[in-house]
Parts: C-alpha cells; structure tokens; sequence
C-alpha cells in the first residue's frame, strides 16, 4: 500500500475564488436595491431570490459563476448554498448565456391543440435552432416550456414578462421583427421588472 | 437524543407495545428503545432530519375514544414525525414492508449496481437495506442515469454522482456540524447533485466526515479508494493523537498495516466526528523511512572507509549494544545532559522518561514544551492563583450561555472544541465572541469577531476584564478608549462583546497557541481571572498530543508528576537547546522529537545539535535529527502499543495495542525501563498496567489500570487549584 491511487492531480484542484479575488459589478443602484431588500427579511438568506434577480439583471441576463459568488458574498452565504438557489429554479439563466430575447413557446395541452407546435416548428426554421439554443447573432433564445398558465390565450409565447397570444405565424414573424427592432433586452428587463416588484414603492430607482 | 424537545413523557404504543418516551421524540430514535429498527437513509441523529429519502416509512394510528385504532390513510416518515400521546406505530406490516420495497426500488432506479467494484460494498447502508427490506430483483430495463464517476471533489474526497441517492447528508453536515457549507445540491430532479461551487476544490478542515455519513458510495475517500475491500479489514478501537482533543476512532488495519481511520462514538470528547488532520493523518504508520532496528554511529571513521562505507555512517545494532552505548553517557552526568521530548509518547512512557532522568541521570533538564513562553512553575495558573486551568470538559461547552474563544484559530488547534463551541451555537443559541489576530473559522457564527493587533493580546483580555469586573483592583487604566488605542479594537465593538458575554454561563476557551504570543502568558493569567471574577469557567487546552500528560506527570524542569516543586529545577526547553549550543552538554536525548519542525529558531537548533558530543535521537520516523544523532533508537506508534493519553480536557483514555509494531521498534516506556535497570539494578515493570499503577499512587486523579472509566469515555483527572487567590493579577496589570 505505498503508493495512492489517485485520479486527476487532486492537489491542483481549481479554488473557489477568495473573497477579496472577487470582481464585483454590482451598480451603485443595485447595492441600494439590495441593501433595501436585506431589510424585507428575517435574514439574509431568504434574500437570496431577489438577490440573483437583481445579479441577473447586472450580469446582462446569465447567472455566471462570478454573479452568484458575488450575490453570496453580498448576503454573506456560501457560495455553493446560492448556487444551488440558482440551479435550482429555471427563470434563473444558468445553464447557458440566453440571446437578447428569450422567446419561450408553451406546449402543453391547450396550446398544443390550438396549434403550438406549427409555430414551434415555424420558429425553429426560421431562427435555425433548436430548443435551448441561441441564434449566432446573440439576437434570439429558443426555450420550449411547460403550460404557462393562460390556456385562454393559446397558443401562447413568453418573451419577457409579456404573455403573447393567441399567435398565429403572421403574428410570429411581426413578433419577431418587433423584437429585432428594440434596442433592450427582454431577458434583462424582465429581470429587472422583478426586481422592482420585489421592492416597495419609496425603495424602487433610489439615486 | 438530538431531537428530543421536552422532558414531558407521553405513551405511545410501537407493534402493540405501550411505552413511554420523552413527548417529541422522533418516531425512529423511539422504535430504538425496543431494540426495533427502522431503516433510514437521511436521517442522521445528530443533524435536523429532513424526510427525503422516505426509506422510514411507518404507519401511524390514533386511539379512537372507542379503543379502537384509527389509522392514517397514508404511511408517514418516522424520521420526521414526533411521538404524541397515543400514538400507535407500526413498523412491521404489510403495507409498510410494501413501502419499503417501493422506496428502495425507486433508490435502485439510478443507483447503479456496482457494488463489486465500489468501495462501499460490505458497509453500505444502501446495500444492507436492499438485503433486508428491497425487491431481489429489478424491473428496471432502461437505460441508467449516466454522470461522471470518480471525480475528485478535493484531495481526500471523490464524488461518484451515478451512485448518489440524493439523502442531503453530506449537505446538512457541511451546513450544521462543520459550518463550511461548501456543499449544496445543485440542479434539480433526476439530475440533483451534492456538490461544491461550480465543483471546485471542497475547501473544509472536517471534511473526511461527509465520507463516513454517505449511505452509499458516493462520496469516498482519496485515500482509501480501492485499497481493500471492509471485510479483509481489522478494526480495532484506537485514540488520534495528531492533535490534543484525543478523539477516539477506529484503526483500521490490514496485515498489521495501517489502512484508514474512521470516528468512534465518544460521547464525552468526539461524538462521532474526526477532523482531516486526524482522518487522512495517520499514513506516516506505513511510511517507509519508519525507523526498524537501533543504529549507532561508526566511531572511527577511517576504519569504516578502509571498509569501503561511507564515513561517519550507522550501523545497525542489537537493542542492548545500543543501550551499552549510551548507559555510560548518561549516568549520574547531573546538569551535564538534556532530555526533550515529543507529544506521541504515552503517559506510561513520560512518567518512566521523567523517572529515568531524575534517578539514574540525576538531571532536570527536561522538557516536553516547544512554545515560545516556556512558563516556569510558579508562573503558571495552578500555582500562581491556585486556580484550575481546565475548568470543564469538551461536552460541558454546549451547556455555556456565553462563549468566548480567544487567540489562535481554533479549527485549527483543536478542532473537535472548534466543533462543540459551534454545537452550543447552532444548538443551543449560544452567543460566541471570537478574539483573534487574524480572521478565523469562528467568524462566521460568531457573534462579534473582535481582531486584535498581534502582540495586544494581554491589552484585551484586560478591556474585557474592565468592562466585565471593574471592581478588580489594577484594572481601571483599561478602559474601552485605551484598548482602542492599544489593540485596535474600537471601543464600541469592546462594550457589544462585554454584553454578549454578560452571563453567568460564560465559558473562555483558549489554548497553549497563547503561549506562543508575546502578551501570551500575561493574557492567560488575565481570562483566568476574568473568569473567577465573573462566576464563568476558563480552560487553557493543550494543543499537541499527549502534552497534557507530560505536563502532568512532571516531564518538565521544576515540576514532578503530581505537580509539587523541583528542588533545584533543571533547564527548560529553550535553555537545554542553548546550553547544548554552547558546549555544555555532554549528553542530549530527543525523546519522539524533531526540534527542527518544533523549535522556531532553526539556527539554534543546527548549533545545539551540531556542538554536543552525544545525541540519542528516538524517533518512529526518519527526522531531520537524525543526521547528528550518535545513536538512534526505534520507538513503536502510539496505536502499536498499550497505554493511556491524556487529551487537552485532561481525560485520561486507554489505547490497546491494535498492529505489531515494525522491525525491532520499541515502546517508549520499555526503552526507559530497560535503560533504567542498567543503570541501577531494581525491581522492574513488566507492562504499562502496572506503570499506570505506580503513575495513580504518585499523581492524584489518574486512574489505576482496573479503574471501569478506562474501559468507556475516559477518566477526567480532576481538578488541580481550589483555593483561587488572584492577588498577584493586579501586578500583572501594572506590567501589561
């Protein structure tokens, strides 16, 4: 038994970034909101949503390594406790970087039988990809998701916080071009709508 | 019991057996108490449970007014369910063994069934419960979850994620037993993962533990990863002696070879838990520079040359060459020789050590102590005060209202205490004030971290004691604003910490790392005080070893075992080196001790070993010392022989021999005895019973060999002072 078997250098194993290594982009607005926020709460942990909403929008949409470490070192959490926050949830843009718009198409039963999947088909051709994926121009994300709750409205796409529907191609493709035309992100603005619904009225654009 | 909220007991009825059980108690520690068991996956005694992994699922009734048992529609989790007046639980019918095999097939789904090959296999609470409660076959045809195996999260601990059924105990101890929280699961559903952030490198100083609660295999260690399967292993009950809280784990061993270590319950010290220090610190066992036969250094180095050796080289000797050699050396030299020792050697070893030296040397000069401050007899607290150093015991930290953990990094000097004052917070509520000169582990439950400029130690001990006890005579200059000045601590912050620690419960935990500060010794002496004037408890702990029993059984210059004085006390530590460096030792013994790792001036240490005539180095691993020894002799690990250690609690512990030791190493007590008898004919001690026999008659506390607590959590020696008289702090005071 003298020699370890062992799988990978071990001892050279990646740190988790040190408190003062860590990059911090938070704005000055962002710091106000979440100092605002800490006091909506027992603790600071159960700041931990609003927190990585507000990271989210700051970090331009995607939840990064170095967002959510910066929302743990904010709210003094661990960051492995705030990345499984994060992982956790779906509206969260972990996984990969999202495109300036986040188109989600719903495809549960009442939009699928109201002709859900024709759009989605009609998205997929025209964008050229598939679902989770991002156009080469970083203009557009495709996400086919379960039933969003407005089966009044199907078929239905999210973009942002808007509900669009009932939609038919026409209406996607003027969706679209309305889209292209804006000079803001969705992903960030429905971030950022979030967060303002979190705040009360005398904490929200604080200067 | 962990989850046992109240006193009030209530009757509840188990498989038609009434019994009555402390109201709230958990379902699954009741069904105990009638040797019943209930399986269980997530559930860990000393953590909060959570019910997610379903495996103790019970039914559950209630008595109807009529007498009969209304039962719930549902199985419910004992983990997670607190026994109520006439509660009717049933563990063993149908429906419940129906549910059981369902859960555990579900577990099975994606657990891949490669026991052959995993290291869990034979110990795996997951395969033990499939044994006895799961379907024999699978109806699982599709295709298996595919992760990544064998990835390594640090360098002692492996993820396999494939085989983790998703319990969360690993999570909750990284959150609720060592405070880190570097793990958390990520993701969700099938794909949920215990893991660190963004799985990098898992930063914990306990983290060794994670891979003993795992049901399965999927967190294993680094180290042990496929050495040998748990049914070639011996286990054996050992003590860690890596450090001083003398945590009791189990030595497993293979072919007389060390193999790993894993926690032994002792309620009294460990719990169950080790530290990494301890767990992943013992391989030096199987070294290969272990030291196996006595060496004595050729003499005439022309007459080895013409042999064709290298000069000045050893050669292997026969244990009563060695002895011949080095009797003649020591005899009677009086001051003319030295003797330091190490923190591995048992009590039975440092009482014979100390015999050795002061009847067949007619020597003082002995020391066991390798801190800066090397405080002379009358300058220590027992003697100085009359006060007790050690107040309390591990255990009795959680019932403390208040703590104050002062100087040094406590994880780091004892990290079973560091665990205990964590339990009291997490626990219990406990308000902890950490005074450090550096950031430490404490900080992040702490309730105040109050960071000194290094060197002011003693200047805030007395801020404390000026807020705390004004009424102590000297300590009026000390006020908030002078501390300010003097440690950089702001004053305000000095008035929270006073309050948080206001109580009577307050308990001062610190350590002989103090005695390594400048203000180290004066800080000491100050908390003592503190204590006494406040009504709370102070404990100075040991931080190496078995250091406690040498200290106890007089392997110091001015102090026999026992603790009364030294006629004309010898030279401590740092005066042997020095003397030794000057010429003026004939003879020195580094009894388990590398001054070279434990001396902080190297320079010295090379002249001290390089100016005296004859060095005797007894060692159980090659050292930096050797190269100047004049005779080497091999000395048997702690777990290769029998003895008795006392821990920083000063809780005497027996340790059985558990693997032969290698070659021709030799206990330490045995090497003392022999040497002894050569020196002066006399009636010897044939076993460390019968030493520890002689050490109880002459040192009051310590347990005789058949005394019953050596067979269980120890024998605490007990206390030393118990006419406290703090009139000399205030002249300490005056110098701070």
């Amino acid at each position: 038994m003298s020699e370890l078997l062992q799988i990978g250098a071990v001892n050279e194993r990646p740190k988790p970034p040190r408190a003062e290594d860590l990059n911090l982009r938070f704005s000055d607005r962002a710091v106000a909101e979440l100092e605002a926020l800490k006091t909506h709460y027992p603790n600071w942990k159960a700041c931990i949503l609003p927190g990585l909403w507000i990271a989210q929008r700051e970090y331009g949409g995607f939840l990064s390594g170095e967002a959510i470490a910066e929302v743990a070192h904010r709210l003094q959490r661990s960051y492995a406790e705030v990345e499984g926050v994060a992982t956790f949830y779906s509206m969260y843009n972990t996984a990969h970087v999202p495109g300036k718009h986040k188109i989600e198409v719903c495809t549960c039963l009442t939009c699928q039988v109201c002709g859900a999947y024709p759009l989605w088909e009609h998205l997929k051709a025209k964008l050229g990809i598939g679902h989770g994926e991002t156009t080469a121009d970083g203009m557009f994300t495709l996400e086919e998701v379960e039933c969003l709750n407005a089966c009044d409205r199907a078929p239905l796409i999210q973009v942002g916080d808007q509900y669009i529907g009932p939609l038919d191609t026409a209406g996607v493709d003027r969706l679209l071009d309305e889209l292209r035309g804006r000079s803001d992100s969705t992903v960030v603005q429905m971030a950022d709508v979030v967060v303002q619904v979190h705040l009360r009225e005398p904490e929200r654009n604080p200067t | 019991m962990a989850a046992v909220i109240g006193t009030d007991l209530v009757t509840i009825t188990i498989n038609d057996v009434d019994i009555q059980v402390p109201k709230g108690e958990l379902i699954v520690e009741s069904v105990k108490r009638l040797g019943l068991e209930i399986p269980i996956f997530c559930y860990h005694p000393r953590m909060k449970p959570v019910g997610m992994c379903r495996m103790c699922l019970v039914e559950v009734g209630f008595k109807q007014p009529d007498g009969s048992v209304r039962k719930m529609p549902k199985p419910q989790a004992g983990c997670t369910l607190p026994a109520s007046d006439g509660m009717v639980v049933f563990t063993d019918t149908e429906m419940v063994h129906k549910d059981r095999k369902g859960v555990l097939e579900f577990l099975l789904i994606n657990h891949p069934l490669d026991c052959p090959i995993c290291d869990r296999g034979g110990e795996c609470p997951l395969q033990n419960n499939t044994v006895f409660y799961g379907p024999s076959t699978s109806r699982y045809i599709e295709i298996k979850r595919h992760l990544p195996k064998a990835f390594p999260l640090s360098k002692y601990v492996t993820l396999d994620l494939e085989r983790c059924i998703q319990c969360g105990r690993c999570v909750r101890f990284t959150e609720e037993i060592s405070g880190d929280s570097q793990l958390a699961f990520r993701f969700r559903g099938a794909q949920m993962q215990p893991s660190t952030f963004q799985l990098l490198d898992f930063e914990s100083k306990f983290s060794g533990n994670v891979i003993e609660i795992c049901p399965v295999g999927a967190l294993t260690s680094a180290k042990y990863r496929f050495r040998a399967r748990p049914w070639d292993l011996e286990t054996k009950p050992s003590i860690c002696l890596e450090c001083s809280n003398g945590c009791n784990v189990w030595f497993d061993h293979r072919a007389s070879k060390f193999v790993r270590i894993n926690g032994r319950t002792n309620e009294a010290v460990n719990e169950e838990w080790t530290c990494d220090q301890g767990k992943f610190g013992h391989d030096w066992y199987n070294d290969p520079r272990r030291l196996i036969q006595p060496l004595i250094r050729a003499e005439a180095p022309e007459l080895t040359e013409s042999a064709g050796e290298a000069p000045q080289a050893f050669r292997p000797a026969r244990w009563a060459d060695a002895y011949d050699v080095i009797a003649p050396r020591f005899q009677s030299q009086g001051s003319r020789v030295g003797v330091l020792a190490g923190s591995k050697i048992s009590n039975e070893g440092y009482f014979l050590l100390q015999k050795l030296v002061r009847e067949q040397m007619k020597s003082n000069n002995l020391d066991h102590r390798w801190t800066n401050h090397l405080t002379p007899r009358e300058a220590r607290l027992e003697h100085k005060f009359g006060v007790n150093p050690r107040q309390f015991e591990i255990a009795e930290i959680e019932s403390f209202s208040s703590i104050l953990v002062f100087g040094g990094s406590l994880a780091d000097d004892l990290p079973i205490v560091f665990l205990r004052v964590r339990k009291a917070w997490f626990q219990n509520g406990c308000k902890v004030v950490v005074a450090s000169s550096q950031a430490t582990d404490v900080d992040s439950f702490a309730h105040l971290s109050l960071i000194y400029r290094p060197g002011s130690e003693a200047a805030l001990a007395a801020g404390l004691l000026h807020l705390l006890a004004p009424q102590t005579p000297g300590v009026a200059r000390w006020t908030p604003e002078a501390i300010q000045e003097a440690t950089g601590v702001p004053a305000a912050k000095l008035r929270e910490a006073a309050e948080a620690l206001r109580s009577p419960g307050m308990g001062i935990v610190t350590s002989h790392e103090m005695l390594n500060k400048p203000k180290g010794p004066d800080a000491l002496e100050v908390l003592a005080g503190l204590a006494h004037q406040v009504g709370g408890r102070f404990s100075v702990f040991s931080c190496a070893g078995n250091d406690q029993g040498a200290a106890d059984l007089g392997v110091l210059p001015d102090t026999v075992p026992g603790g009364a004085r030294v006629e004309s006390p010898g030279l401590d530590t740092r005066a042997i080196l020095g003397a030794a460096a000057e010429g003026q030792l004939d003879a020195l013994w580094l009894a388990g001790c590398n001054p070279f790792e434990l001396w902080p001036d190297r320079d010295l240490v090379t002249r001290a070993l390089e100016n005296v005539p004859f060095l005797v180095v007894q060692d159980s691993l090659e050292t930096e010392a050797m190269a100047y020894a004049s005779v080497v002799l091999p000395m048997e690990a702690p777990a290769e022989q029998d003895g008795t250690y006392t821990n920083c609690e000063g809780r005497v512990q027996r340790l059985r021999k558990v693997i032969e030791a290698p070659g021709d190493a030799k206990e330490a007590w045995r090497t003392y005895q022999e040497l002894s008898l050569r020196l002066h004919p006399q009636a010897p001690l044939f076993n460390p019973s019968e030493v520890l026999g002689e050490i109880s008659a002459q040192v009051p506390g310590y347990p005789g060999p058949n005394h019953e607590g050596l067979l269980g959590e120890g024998v605490v020696v007990p206390e030393l002072g118990s006419n406290p008289d703090f009139s000399g702090l205030e002249s300490t005071l005056g110098r701070l």
